[in-house]
């Protein structure tokens, strides 16, 4: 079909010459160069005028070739994807020899040459498994490193300083500083209130060859300390052996008087069988509060008035008496002051070191702080030589609970086995699973 | 109206913070928080009224400074730990899935840091931010000391692992080196719980206990973990001191650890101290023993080392390495010199100086060639000669190795440390070789003459008196004097048993001893028989234990003696008027009187003191008066039971003395 052109002054269109982009006015149809096309399609008209057309026509082999290779950057550009491994297994060909089916030679059976052993580097062994659970469980060895000291710390230049001096463009990162809290002392569990020390100085009853004064002394000392140890158990003993005892009388008790309600019911309705028709309801007897007489009211009004007297009456006798011997009540008050002030005296005892012997009662931590050893020698097992001496005491029981008085940790007690979740043990109705 | 404040935004609420909430804030685990607390010095607190700080509270709610909380934010520990938690995750993930190789890949990964890139840390920066400066950690090392020397007595377990304890091991010998070369062990104490030893370090007196071998039994109330935190921060701080101190008097840090000789027990003698400089590499400080010299007559020997010394303390110019390191060792010295104490304005009180110790520490046992004996604590024994400046120490073989000797025989041992009991040599008439066992007996009991024989207690005793006790009182077999503790504080006045009765006893109790021992002796005169009566009244209250009766009777004696004298007295001037003559004091000598009158004036004085006393008294207001008048009270029935114990011991000296005169 001939491409018939209309008569214009200016036949092409307004055009330029690039097109990189469609986007904006630039991709306007005025703005698009076409002058190619036109070109074209004039020659093309040209040649239909001129009938040259029809006469130039080429045989389909010369126009088109048969691609038969394909592409060659398809396969770069889109890389193969990997099947299913099921899909590459069924089509491989097995890389292992058919199994012969005659009889075959032991695995044990060699050719005289020793092979090469092994190298199990995957295998772990049950030990190495058992740290690695523990290091999973948080029970490490140890994290810190120690290493030998190779500089001195107190000598050391600060940090920042050597920062600086590399880097002085850098503006130096504000460093923080330690709270004033953190000087504090720890709170110390001793009575006084005074700080204990690390290792408290020995007392001289300690030695182990003492002298008889100072052994004496000490002695005196814990054997005090024992007896009231001792007194107090016995007391609780007994308190707890009164308890029970009243327990067991109240119960007693409780029972019989059950025994007699049970018996006096019985012997009631027995009563008033021979009485009563049996048609007759025994209704619940309750007492019902009944109001009060005028002259009911006046005896407990006299009564109680008489009561308060006597107590008023005892009170006073008491007085009377105290009032007679004023002077030596006075004495005893001063004398008990005097003991009290002498006690507390003798408890500061003006030392700077605190006791750990006697404690404050509220302490760190949920549990009670370990008892502390007995430190002396029993007098049958004193020896004056140092190969027949039997060491007293824990030490590192002491170092703990010297730890613990200097309040530097809260008391901890060692739990050697965690609570278990309990469980519940049901069985499996298994064998009703099954379909036919 | 002013504003109407917010709850909980000042005070307790805000300056504490309970523990499981600083926990959360951390974001690590409870263990490692308590690590962390106990290496950064974060301790309990309590606030005053626990209900402001939160409501939620139990009775042993712990709580904490919030702003020490704050503060470790910051800490770069913090982070270790964490990841540390991560590790710990994918270990337990992997085993979780079965991928045991994985999970030992994690951990071998986390064990190298060198290949990850992850350095394992270490607890320096602590040190230095506690211990802001040396003196600070000198001052705490009471506690690492003994914790240290307590772990590295230890036996192994799964708390305690092996190379703890090593460690622990290692650097308490290293101090103990130090201690030795600068001669700065002051005293000892043999107590029945452990030894304690007290070191004078740069003016600082440092105070551990070490337990006796052989004897830790580990109990179920100490919690390990705990102590394991506490011993890694003390080993790391004592490395750290032990640097310090070596490098101050010349010495390298570490020094050279033979294993070899450490697994043979030799302990202290297994390390080899080496100079800082260069010029001194060559030589190396044998601490170990000088070299045995057999067939040396020790007091030539002795001789010869003084003359060596001499000459060495005279060539200013000889050799570098012990020049180098006395210099130092001088330069410590002199910052350890004593400040004398001065009155600030003329006419103050005087104080009482502090005394440096008259005998050198270092010269104590320097001449001496000991031998322990197999049955004695070797590892104490060998430390304390060495820091007193013994230098050849010899033991059984069975002790372990680096003695001087471990032939019994040698005849340069001039000192032998026994504590076995005598066996009485039987002397046996019969066929010597069919009684073996009493051949072995004396064999093993054997003396060897020119040698002195002592129990151990003499070498702590000697040490702790800084002189040398005469060996008689220590010899096998005697009756040891009581080890006495010289970490008690003597107060005025006290009974002191050391002490000769002269030096201690007052001057109005001098005075009544020696009149009553005037008097005494003319009862003496006049009746023996009386004496001996006295003698057996006096043995039968010693049996008894109460000790406190016989005195008072003493004192009511003297007070009726006075009495009598008075009265006499009086009757003697009664009489003297009649007859008109002068007052003639007759029979009396003139020394006893001259002490009455002495006495006279001391009770005037006394007197006079009492009712200055009391005047004062008067001026102070009633609370003080009441707390004066305690004291007063207290001290009264110290002094009362000093003095009974002092009269005690007149008695017994006097008996003595009597004995030996009736002997004489």
């Amino acid at each position: 079909m001939p491409v018939l052109k209309g008569p214009s002054a200016n036949p092409e269109a307004p055009s330029q010459y690039k097109q990189p982009s469609r986007r904006g006015k630039k991709a306007w149809r005025k703005n698009v160069d076409v002058t190619e096309v036109v070109k074209g399609l004039e020659e093309v008209n040209e040649k239909i005028i001129k009938g040259e057309v029809f006469a130039a026509e080429k045989p389909s082999a010369d126009l088109f070739t048969l691609d038969v290779k394909g592409d060659a950057s398809i396969p770069k550009r889109f890389p193969k994807q990997k099947g299913l491994k099921a899909d590459e297994i069924i089509a491989a060909r097995s890389a292992v020899p058919a199994v012969a089916l005659r009889k075959r030679p032991g695995d044990k059976t060699t050719d005289g040459i020793l092979p090469a052993k092994r190298q199990r580097t995957q295998y772990v062994t049950h030990k190495e498994l058992v740290r690695l659970k523990n290091i999973a469980d948080g029970r490490h060895e140890s994290t810190v490193e120690v290493v030998d000291a190779d500089f001195d710390v107190w000598d050391a230049p600060a940090e920042d300083a050597e920062q600086l001096a590399t880097m002085p463009d850098i503006p130096k990162a504000k460093k923080t500083k330690a709270p004033n809290t953190l000087r504090q002392k720890p709170i110390t569990l001793a009575a006084n209130g005074k700080p204990v020390p690390a290792v408290a100085r020995p007392k001289a009853g300690q030695s182990y060859n003492p002298s008889f004064t100072d052994y004496q002394e000490a002695l005196i000392l814990e054997g005090e300390k024992a007896v009231v140890a001792e007194r107090k158990r016995i007391a609780e003993l007994e308190e707890e052996k009164r308890k029970l005892e009243a327990a067991a009388r109240s119960a007693a008790e409780a029972e019989a008087a059950e025994a007699r309600a049970d018996l006096s019911e019985w012997e009631e309705e027995s009563a008033w069988e021979g009485i009563e028709s049996g048609g007759e309801e025994l209704t619940a007897k309750t007492k019902r509060p009944q109001r009060k007489t005028p002259a009911q009211r006046n005896r407990i009004k006299r009564r109680k008035e008489e009561e308060r007297r006597v107590r008023h009456e005892a009170k006073q006798k008491l007085k009377d008496q105290q009032a007679e011997r004023i002077k030596a009540i006075a004495l005893e008050v001063a004398e008990r002051e005097r003991a009290l002030e002498l006690a507390r005296d003798e408890m500061s005892d003006d030392s700077e070191e605190g006791d750990d012997n006697e404690l404050r009662r509220r302490q760190l931590g949920k549990f009670k702080l370990p008892e502390k050893d007995l430190e002396i020698v029993l007098p049958d097992e004193l020896q004056d030589s140092l190969r027949l001496l039997k060491p007293e005491g824990n030490l590192l029981k002491e170092r703990y609970r010297n730890m613990l008085v200097r309040g530097k940790v809260e008391s901890r007690r060692h739990i050697p086995f965690k609570k278990q979740a309990r469980s519940k043990v049901t069985e499996k109705w298994t064998y009703k699973d099954f379909t036919i | 109206m002013a504003r109407i404040k917010k709850k909980g935004t000042t005070g307790n609420a805000k300056n504490y913070i309970t523990r499981t909430q600083a926990v959360k804030k951390l974001q690590i685990s409870l263990p490692d928080f308590r690590k962390l607390c106990i290496w950064k010095g974060i301790y309990p607190r309590e606030p005053r009224n626990k209900r402001k700080v939160t409501k939620s509270i139990t009775a042993s709610t712990t709580f904490y400074y919030t702003k020490d909380i704050q503060y470790l934010l910051h800490e770069p520990l913090l982070q270790k730990f964490r990841d540390q938690k991560t590790l710990e995750k994918k270990i337990s993930k992997a085993l979780g899935r079965g991928d045991v190789t994985d999970a030992a890949r994690w951990e071998r990964g986390a064990a190298r840091p060198e290949k990850t890139g992850k350095p394992r840390y270490t607890l320096q920066h602590v040190v230095r931010e506690r211990y802001p400066t040396f003196i600070d950690a000198l001052r705490d090392l009471d506690d690492c000391l003994s914790m240290l020397f307590l772990f590295a007595n230890l036996p192994s377990t799964s708390a305690v692992p092996a190379k703890m304890i090593a460690r622990c091991e290692r650097l308490t010998l290293e101090f103990q080196h130090y201690l030795i070369v600068s001669h700065s062990l002051r005293k000892s104490f043999l107590s029945i719980k452990g030894i304690y030893y007290q070191a004078n370090i740069q003016g600082e007196d440092i105070l551990w206990l070490v337990p006796y071998k052989f004897n830790q039994r580990i109990v179920g109330d100490v919690d390990f973990r705990i102590m394991g935190t506490f011993v890694e921060f003390y080993m790391t701080l004592l490395g750290f001191v032990n640097y310090r101190l070596f490098t101050s008097i010349g010495l390298k840090y570490p020094p050279k650890f033979d294993q070899l000789k450490d697994e043979q027990g030799a302990e202290l003698g297994a390390f080899l101290l080496e100079g800082v400089n260069i010029a001194t590499d060559g030589d190396v400080k044998a601490i170990t023993n000088e070299a045995p010299e057999h067939g040396v007559d020790p007091k030539v020997q002795a001789e010869v080392n003084k003359i060596v010394q001499q000459l060495k303390e005279d060539d200013t110019n000889g050799d570098a390495a012990p020049k180098e390191a006395e210099s130092d060792e001088e330069g410590v010295e002199a910052t350890d010199a004593i400040d004398k104490f001065e009155p600030v304005a003329p006419g103050g009180d005087v104080l009482p100086q502090p005394e440096q110790s008259s005998s050198d520490p270092a010269e104590l046992f320097s001449n001496f060639t000991v031998y322990l004996s197999r049955e004695t604590p070797r590892q104490p024994l060998e430390f304390i000669l060495r820091a007193f400046g013994c230098k050849r120490i010899g033991w059984d073989s069975v002790l372990g190795e680096g003695s001087f000797t471990t032939d019994e025989s040698d005849p340069s041992i001039t000192h032998q440390i026994v504590d076995r009991p005598v066996i009485q040599a039987v002397t046996s008439t019969e066929g010597d070789g069919e009684d073996n066992q009493t051949a072995q007996k004396l064999a093993q009991n054997q003396r060897f003459p020119g040698r002195i024989y002592v129990q151990p207690q003499w070498v702590w005793d000697c040490v702790n008196d800084e002189e040398l006790k005469s060996p008689e009182l220590y010899a096998p077999g005697a009756a040891l004097p009581p080890h006495l503790s010289p970490f008690v504080r003597k107060t005025q006045g006290q009974y002191d048993p050391t002490l000769p009765l002269e030096a201690q006893e007052t001057e109005a109790e001098a005075i009544d001893a020696d009149l009553a021992e005037a008097e005494d002796g003319d009862e003496d005169d006049e009746d023996v028989e009386n004496d001996m009566d006295v003698d057996e009244d006096d043995e039968e209250e010693e049996a008894g234990e109460d000790f406190g009766g016989f005195d008072e009777e003493e004192q009511e004696e003297a007070s009726d003696d006075d009495d009598e004298e008075a009265t006499r007295q009086r009757q003697r001037e009664l009489e003297a008027e009649l007859a008109g003559a002068s007052v003639k004091s007759k029979g009396v000598d003139p020394k006893t009187k001259a002490k009455l009158e002495q006495k006279k004036a001391l009770e005037k004085k006394a007197r006079e003191e009492a009712e200055d006393l009391e005047r004062a008294k008067g001026m102070l207001s009633k609370k003080k008066r009441k707390l004066f008048e305690q004291m007063q009270y207290t001290n009264n029935k110290k002094s009362a039971e000093d003095l009974k114990l002092r009269s005690k011991r007149r008695k017994l000296e006097k008996e003595k003395a009597a004995a030996k005169g009736k002997t004489q």
